[in-house]
C-alpha cells in the first residue's frame, strides 16, 4: 500500500530526533572547536584580541617538542594497554564462558574493576603505589621496608604503573566483548571436531579465533579509542609527571586549555586528537565493517 | 492614579524587605579549597555571621590543589558566571584575573593607609598595573623544619648553607640507620606541580640565581648561578639525603614523613608548625625547630612567597556584602584566630608583637625578616604557562639524571621568552 517514498519520509521522521541531538551535541560542538583552533586567543590577554590566524595554531603543534612527546607516550600507552586488555579480556572471556559451579559470581567479580569510576580507582592504586604504606611494595617485599620502590617517581615504572593501572582496569570490558563474540559460536561445531578427534588447543586455534576475528576487532576499536583519550589515571596519578614522562595528549591539551588559558591552541590539540580517533574509527569500521558483511552475505 | 499606588506599593515592600533583613539574610557565596585545618574556618564564618546576621556564606569547597582549585574558578570566571561573589587568590593569580577582568579592582574599598598595615610582600603580590585586586590573608613563606632532638643528638646547630645541611644530614644518617632504617635526610615538595616552582625557586635564588631577570622581562634559567643549583638539587638533595619519592610529594605527602619521624629536615609553609606540634597527628611533638631556609656559600637566603588573597568576583551581584565579609575575616581579630588555631602567618604587621601569637608561635619573633624578604613567583598574566615550563624543566633535570641541564635549561628560557614577549606585546 505504502510508496517506498512514503516509506522513506517515515524513515526520515523517525531518525529526525536523533539525528539532531547528534547536530545539537556533537556536529555543532566539534565544528565550533574547530573554527576556535583557527585563531590565537588567550584569556588572560585580552589586548591580544583574539585574530584569525589559519592554520597557524596547527603548524605550530607540529614544531611544538612537548606536544610530540605527549603524542609518542599517548601512542605507547594505546600500544601497550590495548594489546594486554585484549589478550587478558581473551583469558576471561574464555573462564568466564566454560560451564562452572558458581560462574554468575565469577562473572560479576570479573566486571567490579570495570565499573569502579576511574577517578577513585586511580586515587586506590595511588595509595597502593605509594613509597610508605603502598600494598604493592608490601606484597613485594613484606618487612624488608628498605628495599621499598617509590613506583611512581622514576618515569619508566610510573608509565608502566599507568598501563597497568588502565589494563587492570578495562581488561574485563574487552572481555565482556569478546564472551559476546564466543556466545555467538553454535555448539554443534565443537562436536564435530570432537568427533574428528580434534584436541582443545586444535579447537581454538581453528575455530574459536577464526570465528571470534570480529569480536575481537570490536574490542580492539572500543579500547584503542579509549585509551587514545586517557586523561583521568594520569589526572589523579601523576599530573604528568615525572619530568612530563606520563604527560598524554589529552592531559597536555587540558592543561593548555583549561590551566593556561590558551583557548586556540588547547583546541587545536583537542581537534586533533578528535581527527585521529575519528581515522581511527573510520579505519577499523572498514575492516570491522566489511569483515561482518562478508559473515552476513555467506 | 492607579497605576501609581501599583508602584508605590511595590516600592513600599521592597522597602519592607530591607527592614525585614533579619529574618532572611543575604546569600553570600564563597569559592575556596578544602583546608587544612577546616574546623578553624568554620568556626571563623560563624563568628562572621554571628557578627552580621543578616549575611549568609554558602561555602563551595574546591580541591586542595591551587591547581585544580585554579582551574576550576577560572573556568566559571570565564563563563562570567555571577552566582558567586568572592573568591582566595593564590598570590601568583592577581595578574591573570586582573588582566582577564575576572577580579574587581578594590582600590576604593581598600585605600593606601589600609594598606600600610599589611606585610609590603603581600600588598605587592595583591597588585597589578598600579591596582589592588586582593586583600591578604595570610602570609606564606618557605622555611626549614628540622628534628631539634637529633641535631642535639650529633652536637649540630641548625645549617647556615646547604652544604651544612646535606652534611648534617648524612651523618645522622649514618649514625641512626642501624636503629632507625627509614629515616631520610630531607622531605620536601619535588612532584611536577606548582609547588615544585616555589622550591627550586629558594634553591636558585640562595646561589645568586633567578628564574627571570631582575626585570622581570627575560628568562634566567641557563645562567651558571642558576644552573648550579639545580644540578646540586640533583646530585645532592633528591637521589642523595632524600629518597626519589619526593618526586611524588606535594605538601600533605612530604609533611606525612617528617611527623612520622621519618626525616629529618623538612621545607614547608608557616601551616605546618601547628600540624607538626599537634599529637593527633605528629609524632614528633616537641621535637621540632624551625628556621631559616639555608643558602649556598656565596648567596643569602631565599624563602618562596605564598598565600592568599580575597578577591571579589567582577561578575557579582553583592560587592559591597564580600567587601563585609572580607574586612571582618582580614581584620586584626581574624588574623589572630587563624595564626593560634592554624599556625597562619598573619599578613598584619601588628600581630608579630601580640602575646598570645607569639606564645603559640615562638618562631614567628626569628622568622619575622623572612616573612619580609620572601620572593615572588614571576608576576605576569601568562604566570600559569610560565609555571608549566618551569614545572616540565625542573621536573625533567630532575628525575632524568642523564639529561643535560644546559640543554633542558636553554630551552625553557626560549620558551619562556616567547611568552613573556607575547604578554610584553613586543611579539606579534
Amino acid at each position: 500500500m505504502t510508496t517506498p517514498t512514503s516509506d522513506q519520509t517515515t524513515g526520515w521522521i523517525m531518525v529526525l530526533p536523533a539525528l539532531a541531538c547528534v547536530a545539537v551535541f556533537s556536529l555543532y560542538p566539534a565544528m565550533d572547536s574547530f573554527v576556535l583552533s583557527l585563531y590565537r586567543l588567550y584569556v588572560t590577554l585580552p589586548g591580544l584580541e583574539a585574530s584569525f590566524i589559519g592554520f597557524g595554531n596547527y603548524e605550530q603543534l607540529f614544531q611544538d617538542p612537548v606536544a610530540h612527546q605527549a603524542f609518542l607516550t599517548t601512542l605507547g600507552f594505546v600500544l601497550l594497554s590495548t594489546t594486554f586488555e585484549i589478550l587478558l579480556g581473551t583469558g576471561i572471556a574464555l573462564v568466564i564462558h566454560e560451564r562452572f559451579k558458581g560462574r554468575g559470581w565469577v562473572r560479576g567479580a570479573v566486571l567490579i574493576p570495570w565499573a569502579i569510576p576511574t577517578v577513585v580507582a586511580s586515587q586506590m592504586w595511588r595509595f597502593l603505589a605509594n613509597d610508605q604504606y603502598g600494598a604493592i611494595n608490601f606484597v613485594l617485599f613484606g618487612d624488608r621496608v628498605n628495599a621499598y620502590i617509590p613506583w611512581l617517581a622514576d618515569p619508566w615504572t610510573a608509565f608502566g604503573v599507568i598501563v597497568m593501572v588502565d589494563v587492570w582496569k578495562t581488561s574485563s570490558f574487552a572481555g565482556l566483548l569478546v564472551l559476546a563474540g564466543l556466545q555467538v559460536i553454535p555448539d554443534g561445531i565443537y562436536d564435530a571436531a570432537r568427533i574428528d578427534g580434534a584436541t582443545a588447543w586444535q579447537r581454538f586455534w581453528h575455530i574459536t579465533l577464526p570465528l571470534l576475528k570480529p569480536a575481537l576487532l570490536a574490542a580492539l576499536l572500543f579500547r584503542t579509542i579509549d585509551a587514545f583519550r586517557v586523561f583521568d589515571l594520569v589526572f589523579v596519578m601523576t599530573q604528568g609527571g615525572p619530568g612530563d614522562a606520563t604527560q598524554v595528549i589529552q592531559f597536555y591539551g587540558y592543561k593548555t586549555l583549561f590551566t593556561e588559558g590558551r583557548v586556540g591552541y588547547g583546541t587545536t590539540i583537542s581537534v586533533t586528537v578528535f581527527v585521529a580517533t575519528l581515522l581511527l574509527s573510520l579505519l577499523y569500521l572498514l575492516t570491522v565493517g566489511s569483515k561482518l558483511l562478508e559473515r552476513e552475505r555467506t | 492614579m492607579l497605576l501609581l499606588t501599583f508602584v508605590s506599593a511595590i516600592h513600599e515592600s521592597s522597602a519592607g524587605q530591607t527592614r525585614n533583613a533579619n529574618t532572611v539574610p543575604r546569600v553570600l557565596r564563597f569559592v575556596t579549597w578544602k583546608a587544612d585545618q577546616p574546623a578553624v574556618w568554620d568556626k571563623a564564618i560563624q563568628r562572621f555571621e554571628h557578627a552580621y546576621p543578616h549575611i549568609r556564606v554558602e561555602r563551595e569547597i574546591a580541591p586542595h590543589s591551587s591547581t585544580a582549585y585554579h582551574d576550576l574558578l577560572t573556568q566559571k570566571l570565564k563563563n562570567r558566571d555571577d552566582s558567586f561573589d568572592l573568591f582566595l587568590m593564590d598570590v601568583t593569580w592577581p595578574a591573570e584575573f586582573a588582566a582577564a577582568g575576572w577580579a574587581l579592582p578594590l582600590d576604593d574599598y581598600f585605600p593606601r593607609n589600609a594598606r600600610e598595615k599589611f606585610l609590603p610582600a603581600t600588598i605587592a603580590a595583591s597588585m597589578y598595573a598600579r591596582r589592588i585586586y586582593g586583600v591578604p590573608s595570610r602570609i606564606d613563606s618557605g622555611m626549614l623544619y628540622y628534628r631539634k632532638d637529633l641535631l642535639e643528638k650529633y652536637g649540630f646547630s641548625p645549617p647556615a648553607t646547604w652544604h651544612d645541611l646535606v652534611h648534617q644530614a648524612r651523618t645522622i644518617l649514618e649514625g641512626e640507620h642501624p636503629t632507625h632504617p627509614l629515616l631520610r635526610g630531607y622531605s620536601g615538595q619535588f612532584q611536577q606541580y606548582e609547588g615544585l616552582v616555589c622550591d627550586m625557586l629558594e634553591f636558585v635564588g640562595s646561589h645568586n640565581g633567578s628564574l627571570l631577570t631582575e626585570d622581570g622581562t627575560r628568562s634566567n634559567l641557563a645562567a651558571p648561578e642558576s644552573m648550579q643549583a639545580v644540578r646540586f638539587v640533583r646530585e645532592q638533595i633528591v637521589q642523595r639525603i632524600a629518597t626519589a619519592a619526593v618526586l611524588t610529594y606535594q605538601e600533605p605527602e612530604s609533611l606525612a614523613v617528617f611527623v612520622q619521624g621519618k626525616a629529618v629536615f623538612h621545607r614547608n609553609w608557616p601551616y605546618a608548625w601547628g600540624l607538626a606540634n599537634d599529637p593527633r597527628h605528629s609524632k614528633i611533638v616537641g621535637a621540632v625547630g624551625v628556621t631559616t631556609l639555608p643558602h649556598f656559600a656565596h648567596g643569602s637566603s631565599v624563602s618562596a612567597l605564598g598565600g592568599w588573597l580575597y578577591g571579589i568576583s567582577a561578575y557579582s551581584h553583592h560587592p559591597d556584602d564580600a567587601w563585609t565579609f572580607i574586612a571582618f575575616m582580614t581584620s586584626p581579630a581574624m588574623q589572630k584566630h587563624f595564626a593560634v588555631h592554624a599556625s597562619l602567618a598573619p599578613a598584619r604587621i601588628a600581630l608579630y608583637a601580640d602575646p598570645e601569637v607569639l606564645r603559640v608561635n615562638p618562631q614567628y619573633t626569628a622568622l619575622f625578616p623572612v616573612f619580609q624578604t620572601s620572593r615572588p613567583r614571576p608576576r605576569t598574566p601568562v604566570y600559569p604557562i610560565i609555571s608549566h615550563i618551569l614545572q616540565r624543566y625542573f621536573s625533567r633535570v630532575l628525575a632524568f639524571p642523564e639529561t643535560d641541564i644546559v640543554e633542558e635549561a636553554q630551552e625553557a628560557d626560549r620558551r619562556i621568552n616567547w611568552f613573556l614577549e607575547l604578554a610584553a606585546g613586543t611579539r606579534f
